[in-house]
């Protein structure tokens, strides 16, 4: 390691795991990890719940030694006898690609009918993004995905990676977890600016999946604005583009929005696919400083430190995110209030429908004591 | 047809020595032609650039992240372009993952490296781990060709590589033998190679021309392109360019080989 180069201590997520998110995306039937038993275990298995059979070939000491290409076939027999798959990806980890296992050799062993995608990655790229590349450029090969949609993901991954070394992950060397701020306390404030008749905007800019759960806090928003004769006043913008995105992600922009309209919650916007988000800046930028202005609040759930501070000049922000550690980093930029929905990833694998928040939540039942006890005053 | 080809053998027996001078003689017939040198000791392409050593992708790339075919890529010698892998020190880390993580650099820096009508993998010894046949196996390498003498365990070393080429399902172009002025030492390699089912393309005899033209940083066919081991390099490298054979090799038994090698010396 050079001296110029950053040591960052705090475990970051691993490009193993985002290959197998992004197999999942791809809508693989069957993902067989070439390694230790143990390797990306707790991904593994949430990632049962959202459709993606995890095998993993289970090398052992031995494996380390003489090779595990026999266990990998057997486990590429057994998944194929268990699960009919019409796609399986056998994608490497640290163990196998530094004993360079050819895992090209195992997919020719894969029987007719089963088509079987090859991804080389470990955990020790980086940036994980390269975990996600790892997959796509094998699956344009086999003509899972266009040239088109490579370049285009290629693009987004590279400002993903910019975002989190700027505002996120990798912006310091050591970032401590944080629970963030009360939602209580938030949710008062937010209720006491809603209700003095504040212009608010409400921004979804969701990382895939995690918009089942982010949606529902711009959904609590405009149900508390609406408890209060304030609707008028929130403007909401939405990173649910349907057309854009590998096969699931555009699934979770159509489900989104679906939860929108049921609960009549217009979206005024849509600023891009649910894999955009670190590349909307520019039209929330413009949208706010050239189409709408006068903005006194924002409320910004998803990835909020990808979106630019000179958007927000005089608004008080209310950012909602679920990475402790992203916590710092947030009021760092200057957002006053930042909360946390913890353990929110497992609760949006699998799901179709909008997941509640706790923010929401909590704006919701504070709203509605607050108003109940305006009733009962009058009363 | 292009050939890349993959240059195996025990350690020491000489194969930098013979990759760099068939690059020389191939390049002095007007062909395109690359040198990969595999060995952590980074030496391979030393000959064809004055006795200099070049930068190794592994030491650029412990350096900074981001490497250019500039930082790598050096041309020597009749404009054969030159690469070394590099490794770790001795007793630290793991030399073949080094070759895996220099072969995909390659790609990545210099996608036109097939362009070259012969790129010749220089590999260390023998085949000892995964990463030392990722030149085979992430290279497209299409021939390999195993370096020996007519010693006993250089002999017995290119017998167990042969052994591991079929592991990984890769034919044999041809044993190419470096003579060590062993007794009878062509007909031995002859035998061998016919034994385990391929034929000796080359026979390198022992002239004290090389290891003086090494001394001072230079191939023979560059110091010294008019000596008669000049013309035996420059036969070898047309002999390769032309060969099209490929065998599945049948590597003797442990006993066979003995007896095969005594037969030799009686």
């Amino acid at each position: 390691m050079t001296e110029k180069e950053k040591l960052i201590i705090h475990p970051r997520p691993s490009s193993i795991v985002a290959s197998l998110y992004t197999l999942r995306d791809l809508n693989v039937d069957v993902a067989i990890l070439h390694g230790p038993p143990g390797c990306s275990f707790k991904h593994a298995r949430l990632l049962e719940e959202d459709r993606l059979r995890v095998l993993t070939s289970a090398m052992d000491e031995n494996d380390f030694v003489f090779g595990g290409r026999e266990k990998l076939e057997r486990t590429i027999d057994k998944a194929i006898e268990l699960f009919s798959p019409k796609t399986i990806a056998l994608v490497g980890t640290c163990t196998s690609m530094i004993i360079g296992e050819e895992l090209t050799d195992s997919a020719a062993y894969a029987p007719d009918g089963v088509d079987v995608i090859c991804v080389e990655t470990h955990a020790g790229y980086a940036n994980n993004t390269d975990g996600v590349i790892s997959v796509l450029e094998p699956a344009m090969e086999c003509g899972m995905i266009t040239a088109e949609e490579l370049e285009r993901q290629r693009r987004l991954l590279t400002e993903a990676t910019n975002v989190e070394i700027r505002h996120g992950a990798a912006s310091k060397g050591y970032l401590a977890p944080s629970r963030g701020d009360i939602k209580y306390k938030a949710a008062e404030k937010l209720i006491e600016l809603i209700r003095s008749g504040k212009k608010i905007v409400g921004i979804l800019n969701a990382k895939k999946e995690t918009a089942y759960m982010f949606a529902d806090e711009l959904i609590a928003l405009y149900e508390t604005a609406r408890l209060f004769g304030m609707e008028e006043n929130i403007t909401i913008f939405s990173n649910t583009d349907i057309t854009l995105g590998l096969p699931r992600v555009k699934e979770h922009a159509v489900n989104v929005m679906k939860a929108f309209d049921e609960q009549s919650v217009p979206v005024h916007e849509i600023i891009g696919g649910l894999d955009e988000y670190a590349v909307t800046a520019g039209n929330v930028k413009d949208l706010i400083l050239n189409k709408y202005g006068g903005f006194d609040v924002a409320v910004i759930a998803g990835v909020p430190h990808a979106l630019p501070m000179e958007a927000f000049a005089g608004m008080e922000l209310f950012s909602i995110t679920n990475g402790p550690r992203q916590v710092a980093p947030l009021k760092d930029m200057g957002h006053q209030h930042v909360m946390v929905e913890i353990d929110l990833h497992p609760q949006t694998l699998g799901v179709t429908k909008i997941v509640p928040s706790e923010f929401g939540d909590t704006l919701r039942a504070v709203a509605t004591d607050v108003m109940a006890a305006e009733i009962g005053e009058k009363k | 047809m292009k050939k890349i080809i993959a240059i195996y053998g025990k350690g020491g027996i000489g194969k930098s020595s013979t990759a760099s001078n068939i690059a020389a003689a191939c390049a002095m017939n007007g062909k395109k032609v690359m040198l990969i040198g595999c060995d952590p000791k980074s030496d391979s392409s030393i000959t064809l650039l004055g006795g200099k050593r070049i930068p190794t992708v592994l030491d650029v790339l412990r350096e900074k992240k981001n490497v250019e075919k500039e930082d790598v890529i050096f041309e020597g010698f009749g404009g054969v372009k030159c690469m070394e892998v590099g490794g770790p020190e001795p007793g630290v880390g793991c030399a073949g993952r080094g070759i895996i993580v220099a072969i995909e650099t390659l790609k990545k820096i210099y996608p036109e490296y097939l362009d070259n009508d012969l790129i010749i993998y220089d590999v260390p010894g023998d085949v000892v781990c995964g990463g030392f046949v990722a030149p085979i196996k992430k290279g497209f390498v299409n021939e390999v060709y195993v370096l020996t003498s007519g010693e006993y365990m250089p002999l017995y070393a290119a017998n167990n590589i042969c052994r591991g080429f079929n592991k990984i399902g890769m034919e044999l172009g041809g044993i190419i033998c470096n003579s060590r002025n062993a007794d009878r030492e062509k007909e031995l390699a002859e035998e061998f190679s016919d034994r385990i089912g391929s034929k000796l393309i080359g026979y390198i005899p022992k002239d004290p021309l090389v290891q003086s033209c090494e001394r001072d940083g230079f191939s023979v066919l560059e110091k010294a392109p008019d000596s008669e081991i000049a013309g035996v390099y420059k036969q070898l490298a047309e002999d390769l360019l032309a060969n099209t054979d490929r065998v599945k090799a049948t590597p003797l038994d442990d006993d066979a080989l003995r007896e095969l090698s005594k037969k030799y010396s009686d």
